[in-house]
């Protein structure tokens, strides 16, 4: 298209500006000797002026053009047939516009092949229009800038205004991802509350979204079995796994292994990390799981399930390991070394001085990892997909299927509904509630450590 | 000669049970980390048992297929790679420059001290909020088409970044100040210093951070789920904005099937996948190693 | 009546490869303090350090050499080094309190050794060590307060305190000053010359004034070797050695 190749002429048109304005600086500052910046950053002054009002114009066009091509096809006197349904309206245009840009597109309404020629017409007009345009604002902001190209122009010192422009914006990207989220996630759980209300989503204990049919379906959208199995599975079972095997693997890291011994083993519980969690997920289903079904046959139940929330917590309890473990690593390596000293100096042994003081020195860090530990396993997804189950039981058995919130996100958004659908808007609703879990421990667990660091610095 | 206080039975025995007591401790964390470690051992054994003979030419160029032994990786792997091409032409320069200005330009502002908020929350949401933001915002508002690299590399870029901000601030923090005070010294304007001495400094640093973070995006299967790149893919994407697959996906998917079969590709894929990961932290390791320089 | 208490036989300490201690022999006596100057880095610390095996603590330091205790080798492998420590307490440069309360801190000791027979038992041995080390009054109101809430002399005074709640027959203190102010410093040295009633006392000091002060034995260390060792009064007013001789005069240091 005309616009696609006029944005390549405005980068070219940039480059060889570059090389102009260099090459004119060069000969003044050869005939100078002295000049305020270095000919290149003439170059890229130069550059920059031909480039940026381009693309402003480019940007402006992209935006502004479909309209004005609607317009256009609108006053044809073909547009008269078009229904004055607005769903089956644009059905139409956008089946035309496929035509037009690929005419071997097969047209299922005779209209839009009758549609498909103005809009070509329209579309190379309105498109010539805005090349030239965009190429007007190019070259006026170059003619602009030539004139700049003197001995006593502070080139560099704009040019690093725009650096600085630059890297603002890029900066703010973080602020824009958040806001994103938080937008997209309150928006679609706006939606979704028109139909279900929020005080029967987070209370009640009745979780059937197949079954929420006609007018009040409040009722099968009860989310509390989902949030009892994202916590027994995340904060309480891998915790149990997490929390005695990575805290006992940075004391003995930190305070008994020799430095070699410390050199080997902390990378490979790093390995831990570094596994994907599909690869934990596949381990969970095809190992741990049938082994904790037999296991809890053994022991008399009947007909155990293949899934299992302890399978599940079991695995992201190991997942979540060297994450516990560096987090504690950390703490105990910021306790004063004075400290285990004065313990040790009084004859106390070293699992003494682990225990009574460094461990109670090193608490509120220790809590905080543990609070980002749970942030993370509570996110986890891969592993309940394929170890935890889809039933929502609200129960207290570690053998029983349970169903998490990220289980059900996943569940909610990969069949074939419609977007609109309030099964499909739950999931955003679920989103929201992991995202604000999860920014609540991870806020706190931060605060924490920080505080805690400025204690012993 | 020596102090009777200490030679009574009763103090001889409190010491031998403190000892045996510190023992015990001991062997408690050296059992722990055996325990943690054998884990990992179990994984690989397992994947290595069922994996290793599915391993052969065919499965490494083929692509997916209902048959499982017919059926190849090379389709998912192909997706994955146009998928990190997006990823990090988008996430290391925008993660570079955001860490510059964070750490040698930005004023200390509410506004920067929001961008740091939201950049250290941002690390630790669960991925799985990053697909329902590529859902909602690419797919749903911008129109780009569902499964495709391009909308995977897009989420995974908004995740990775972050984490790359996080490790260029840290290798940028360790560039010492006297090198920045040498080149304003001579006369270089703070953009010059930082682009001309701080950030080829800082960049060994800013790159292991990087490959560990590509490697993350590399190994991410949730996020991806939710827009949708779960098509079975039975030619290799040719392009950004076809649909397509990816490795962990594919695990994913193979999983899933009823024909025990796919067990062997499921396990091959993962060590496929494995392989990959090994050597991007092989690389991270040996960068670090390197060009780490101690100030 | 001085008698031996320690006795260091051509002890050696070796950090990896280097050399930190050589070949030093010393007694040194219960009733009396003794201190070791020198300049920095001149061993005296490390030396310390090995009177009560806290350098077992360090992950390369080695020590060869006889160390005796009551004529008994602390390095042999019948010496128990928690037992040992509990005999031969430690002050260290900088107060290192425990993050607990006062009397946690100095309850601290005798529990894990298993001194006090209940509460009333304790809370005597507490009241003891405060007053031992000179604290008593200012904290008997407020012993549930973090004893790191105290000021700097205060703390010292606590570690102090938490050393002797062990009852210990030698303390070991590694310039036990250099953290504080002169009042405080003071207070510190008064204290050693009462406590040296009862405890064999060593202490390091980079201040020759201290050392002068608060010592009857004064060895001075010079770069891991033992130059000189003896009367406190003799070394400052007739040292032996040029090189003693120029520390003292301030010629280097």
């Amino acid at each position: 298209m005309i616009l696609s190749a006029v944005l390549l002429a405005v980068l070219a048109l940039g480059l060889a500006g570059w090389t102009f304005a260099r090459n004119k600086a060069r000969l003044l500052y050869a005939g100078r000797g002295s000049m305020h910046s270095m000919p290149v950053y003439h170059g890229w002054h130069f550059a920059l002026w031909i480039v940026l009002p381009g693309l402003l114009a480019w940007g402006v066009w992209s935006v502004a053009m479909p309209t004005l091509v609607n317009g256009s096809i609108l006053a044809d006197p073909a547009a008269a047939a078009l229904p004055a349904d607005d769903m089956q309206r644009a059905a139409i245009l956008s089946e035309a516009r496929a035509i037009a840009a690929d005419p071997s597109v097969f047209a299922f309404d005779p209209l839009s092949a009758r549609l498909a020629d103005p809009i070509r017409v329209a579309e190379g007009k309105w498109g010539t229009i805005g090349a030239l345009l965009v190429l007007i604002c190019a070259l006026a902001g170059g003619a602009h800038a030539w004139t700049r190209v003197r001995a006593g122009f502070p080139a560099r010192t704009r040019v690093e205004r725009v650096v600085m422009a630059v890297l603002l914006v890029v900066s703010l990207m973080a602020i824009l991802t958040t806001v994103g989220i938080i937008g997209s996630l309150v928006f679609e759980a706006g939606l979704f509350f028109k139909d279900v209300s929020p005080l029967a989503f987070l209370t009640g204990t009745h979780w059937s979204p197949a079954n929420a049919h006609g007018g009040d379906i409040s009722a099968n959208f009860g989310a509390v079995p989902l949030f009892w199995g994202t916590i027994y599975i995340g904060a309480i079972i891998a915790m149990f796994v997490a929390i005695p095997l990575g805290l006992m693997s940075a004391i003995y890291l930190t305070q008994y292994a020799t430095r070699r011994v410390r050199g080997w083993f902390k990378p490979l519980l790093e390995i831990l990390a570094g596994v994907p969690t599909v690869v934990y997920g596949y381990f969970a289903a095809l190992t741990v799981a049938p082994k904790v079904r037999d296991f809890a046959a053994w022991i008399g139940m009947n007909n155990p399930s293949t899934e299992s929330a302890l399978a599940a917590g079991l695995v992201m309890g190991v997942m979540i390991i060297p994450f516990v473990s560096s987090m504690a690593d950390d703490s105990l390596a910021a306790v004063p070394r004075s400290m285990s000293d004065g313990s040790l100096a009084l004859g106390a042994t070293r699992s003494e001085t682990i225990k009574k003081v460094l461990l109670p020195a090193a608490l509120p860090g220790i809590v905080a990892g543990v609070m980002l530990a749970i942030s993370r396993a509570i996110g986890e997804t891969m592993i309940v997909v394929m170890a935890a189950g889809a039933s929502a039981n609200l129960s207290a058995n570690p053998f029983a299927s349970m169903t998490t919130v990220t289980y059900q996100i996943v569940q909610m958004l990969t069949g074939d509904q419609e977007f609109n659908n309030p099964k499909t808007l739950s999931a955003f609703a679920l989103g929201l509630v992991l995202f604000v879990v999860t920014l609540i421990l991870n806020i706190i667990a931060l605060r924490v450590v920080k505080r805690f660091r400025e204690a012993y610095e | 000669m020596s102090n009777p206080r200490w030679q009574t039975p009763a103090a001889l025995r409190r010491i031998a049970r403190r000892n045996a007591a510190e023992r015990r401790f001991r062997l408690l964390g050296l059992g722990a980390i055996a325990l943690s470690l054998g884990f990992l051992a179990l994984l690989l054994v397992i994947m290595a048992k069922n994996g290793l003979s599915g391993l052969n030419w065919s499965f490494l160029s083929g692509s997916d297929s209902t048959d499982p032994h017919m059926a190849g990786v090379w389709g998912a792997a192909k997706g994955s790679l146009l998928t990190m091409l997006v990823t990090i032409a988008i996430a290391f320069p925008m993660g570079v420059l955001a860490a510059l200005y964070l750490e040698e330009f930005a004023p200390r502002t509410r506004w920067i001290e929001w961008v740091e908020v939201s950049i250290n929350n941002l690390a630790a949401v669960p991925s799985i909020i990053f697909g329902l933001l590529g859902l909602a915002v690419f797919i749903n508002t911008a129109g780009l088409p569902r499964s495709s690299p391009l909308v995977g590399g897009l989420t995974l870029a908004l995740m990775t970044m972050p984490v790359i901000v996080i490790s260029g601030r840290n290798a940028i923090k360790a560039v010492p100040p006297s090198i920045r005070d040498a080149a304003l010294a001579v006369g270089a304007s703070k953009v010059q210093t930082v682009f001309h001495h701080v950030l080829p400094l800082a960049l060994p640093g800013i790159l292991t951070g990087t490959i560990i973070g590509m490697a993350r995006a590399l190994g991410e299967t949730a996020p991806l789920l939710m827009i949708g790149m779960r098509a079975f893919v039975a030619t290799p994407p040719g392009g950004l904005t076809d649909p397509s697959s990816v490795l962990p996906m594919q695990i994913f998917l193979w999983s899933d099937q009823i024909d025990t079969a796919f067990v062997e590709n499921t396990s091959a894929a993962i060590i496929v996948l494995l392989m990959f990961l090994m050597a991007m932290n092989g690389l991270a390791i040996y960068l670090r190693n390197k060009f780490e320089v101690r100030w | 009546m001085t008698d031996i208490k320690l006795q260091a036989r051509n002890v050696d300490v070796y950090y990896g490869q280097k050399k930190a201690i050589d070949n030093v022999s010393i007694d040194i006596d219960n009733g009396l303090v003794t201190a070791f100057i020198g300049p920095s880095g001149c061993g005296k610390s490390t030396f310390l350090r090995s009177l009560n095996r806290m350098n077992d603590t360090i992950a390369d330091a080695r020590v060869t050499g006889e160390i005796l205790l009551d004529g008994e080798d602390i390095y042999a492998a019948s010496m128990d080094p928690v037992a040992l420590r509990a005999r031969v307490g430690m002050v260290f440069q900088k107060p290192n309190p425990f993050p607990k309360s006062i009397y946690e801190n100095i309850a601290y000791g005798p529990r894990i050794h298993g001194l006090a027979q209940g509460k009333a038992d304790m809370d005597v041995i507490v009241e003891k060590s405060l007053t031992q080390a000179g604290l008593w009054n200012e904290v008997k109101d407020r012993l549930n307060d973090p004893g790191t809430a105290l000021s700097g002399g205060q703390q010292q005074r606590l570690c102090i305190a938490r050393a002797v709640a062990v009852s210990p027959e030698v303390i070991l203190m590694d310039e036990p000053c250099s953290a504080l102010d002169p009042i405080a410093t003071a207070r510190i040295e008064e204290l050693i010359d009462d406590l040296r009633q009862t405890y064999a006392i060593v202490i390091v000091t980079h201040s020759m004034q201290q050392a002068a002060r608060v010592s009857q034995r004064t060895a001075f260390f010079h770069l891991g070797v033992m130059v000189e060792y003896g009367e406190t009064s003799e070394i400052f007013t007739n040292p032996r050695e040029a090189r003693t001789k120029d520390y003292i005069t301030g010629r280097y240091g």
